[in-house]
């Protein structure tokens, strides 16, 4: 079966939520590298986390940004590799990332030109 | 990848804590404090698209030591700093990340538990700062296990860090000297550390055994120095490993409390046990007997019994006299009892129990009603008997104790 790219824009919260604390870090960090092994072969791109500030551009002016919904901003992407959306909500449903309430991934797929023969 | 070690980011929290302080003064432990936090948030995300880097422990550190330089930049403070000590620098060296990852570091580490135990701080402050600031713990985990409110440990937080930092003029290195002074204080900061977890009756084993293990790691990095290089601090090592080898059969699957003769010997952790062994004997030197060895040989003499039938009663009924000379309590004197009752009947323990009178805060405590209530049930004195059990089940502490004191009181 052809695998697919999607791309997962993860929201989170603004505003700064309480630290976690060393045991907890020591917690999210092995709930990612188990996350990370088990689907190795769905993730494409680590992708990176994004900056807090940017500009938005367009025809008319240039704005300070990013444009961001007051109640969250996009913390960073990654792509990852699925046969079908399904198994991509699968793979992003038990990424570390989802586990606290105030964060959300935003899973779209990636349309591809199909290949030249 | 690389697998971190167990506890690598709680650990390193304390270590980075201790050394980047001494480093820039006390009086910034704040910022350090923010500093070393912002360390590991950047490290869990770092490393999570990266993976771990070959020396986490180096990566850590010059972060951290990058982050308070531009705290320090930030409140215009670092010029008076430099002037005062001159060799912070933007870059730090490759040799000073090589220091990081050597013996010097654990000195580090050593000078600060002597320096949180300072005899102006409360010893229940002293606790939680050596807790927070040497073993990496949130305030909240540290209410968790002591059981106390997080406000209430917070504020024994801030009074030893407040203390520490009006006063780090006054705290030049600490000389030889001092470091005797003190050792009494660290031993019993430890101390209190380990039986915080030990006598604990959290019901998660993993949270009690981890106070012990911290207490251990502390202890045992101090027996390694010349400063801690002294019998009580090694009779202190002996007990808490002699302790923690039984701590794995305290509980049964029910996480129900068990009594000593209920636990299952084969349970107990034979390394533990062998550890106690060698530090009881680098202990029995010199003449002076601290409440440590005396405790230590009561713990071994369980420790190599066979079975509750064959302890060596007599021996632990001597220790516990020479525990009455160097710490007098009345509780230890309950404990002498039990162990005379074990001898020579529940009679002589009742007689032995009824020679002195007990002050009033152990008339209020648990333990003293079930072992009333325990020699009367054993001495036929059914009546008696019920009185006291129930006086000591309302007065159990813990959902966990009443359990335990319902089960063998009421049987």
């Amino acid at each position: 079966m052809t695998m697919k790219k999607y791309l997962c824009v993860v929201r989170s919260a603004s505003g700064k939520c309480k630290p976690p604390s060393p045991s907890e870090m020591e917690d999210m960090y092995d709930k990612f590298n188990a996350w990370k092994n088990k689907f190795e072969s769905n993730i494409f791109d680590m992708g990176a986390k994004l900056g807090e500030s940017g500009k938005v551009v367009s025809q008319a002016k240039t704005l300070d940004g990013p444009f961001v919904e007051v109640k969250e901003i996009i913390g960073g992407f990654m792509i990852i590799e699925a046969e079908s959306m399904d198994k991509a909500i699968e793979v992003v449903k038990e990424s570390p990332g989802v586990g606290s309430p105030e964060s959300s991934v935003e899973i779209r797929e990636m349309i591809q030109p199909p290949m030249k023969e | 990848m690389k697998n971190l070690v167990e506890n690598f980011f709680r650990h390193e929290y304390g270590h980075l804590v201790a050394v980047l302080t001494q480093k820039v003064g006390l009086s910034h432990i704040h910022d350090v404090e923010d500093a070393v936090q912002n360390a590991l948030i950047k490290a869990l995300e770092t490393w999570a698209q990266n993976g771990t880097p070959d020396k986490p422990h180096a990566w850590l550190y010059k972060v951290a030591n990058n982050n308070i330089l531009g705290i320090l930049r930030q409140n215009n403070t670092r010029s008076e700093i430099l002037k005062k000590n001159q060799d912070i620098t933007d870059s730090i060296t490759k040799e000073e990340i090589e220091t990081v990852l050597t013996s010097e570091f654990k000195e580090g580490i050593l000078k600060w538990l002597f320096i949180c135990c300072h005899p102006s701080i409360a010893i229940d402050s002293q606790i939680v700062f050596a807790l927070k600031t040497l073993c990496g713990f949130s305030i909240k985990e540290i209410s968790i296990r002591l059981f106390i409110t997080e406000t209430n440990a917070y504020k024994r937080y801030s009074r030893a860090r407040t203390y520490l930092k009006n006063h780090s003029n006054n705290l030049p290195q600490l000389k030889q000297n001092d470091h005797c002074l003190r050792l009494p204080a660290v031993n019993k900061v430890l101390y209190l550390i380990f039986t915080e977890g030990y006598l604990s009756s959290h019901l998660q084993y993993s949270i009690r055994s981890e106070m012990c293990e911290e207490a251990i790691r502390l202890s045992s990095i101090l027996v390694d120095s010349p400063m801690g290089k002294t019998p009580e601090t090694f009779a202190l090592l002996a007990l808490m490993h002699l302790h923690i080898s039984r701590l794995p059969a305290r509980v049964n699957n029910a996480n129900e409390l068990l009594l000593l003769e209920q636990q299952d010997r084969s349970l107990w952790d034979q390394n533990h046990i062998q550890h106690g062994l060698y530090w009881l004997s680098q202990a029995s030197v010199g003449d002076e007997l601290s409440r440590y060895h005396a405790e230590a040989g009561i713990a071994i003499e369980h420790c190599l019994a066979a079975s509750f039938e064959q302890t060596n009663w007599d021996k632990i009924i001597k220790c516990y006299e020479l525990l009455e000379k160097t710490t007098p309590s009345a509780l230890h004197q309950l404990n002498k009892v039990v162990a005379i009752a074990q001898l020579q009947g529940a009679e002589a323990g009742l007689t032995e129990l009824y020679k002195q009178k007990p002050p009033e805060w152990l008339l209020e405590s648990y333990q003293f009603h079930a072992v009333i209530s325990d020699l009367n049930r054993r001495c036929g004195k059914q009546k008696k008997a019920d009185i006291s059990a129930q006086r000591a089940i309302n007065l159990a502490p813990t959902p966990a104790i009443k359990k335990s004191l319902e089960t063998r009181l009421k049987s």
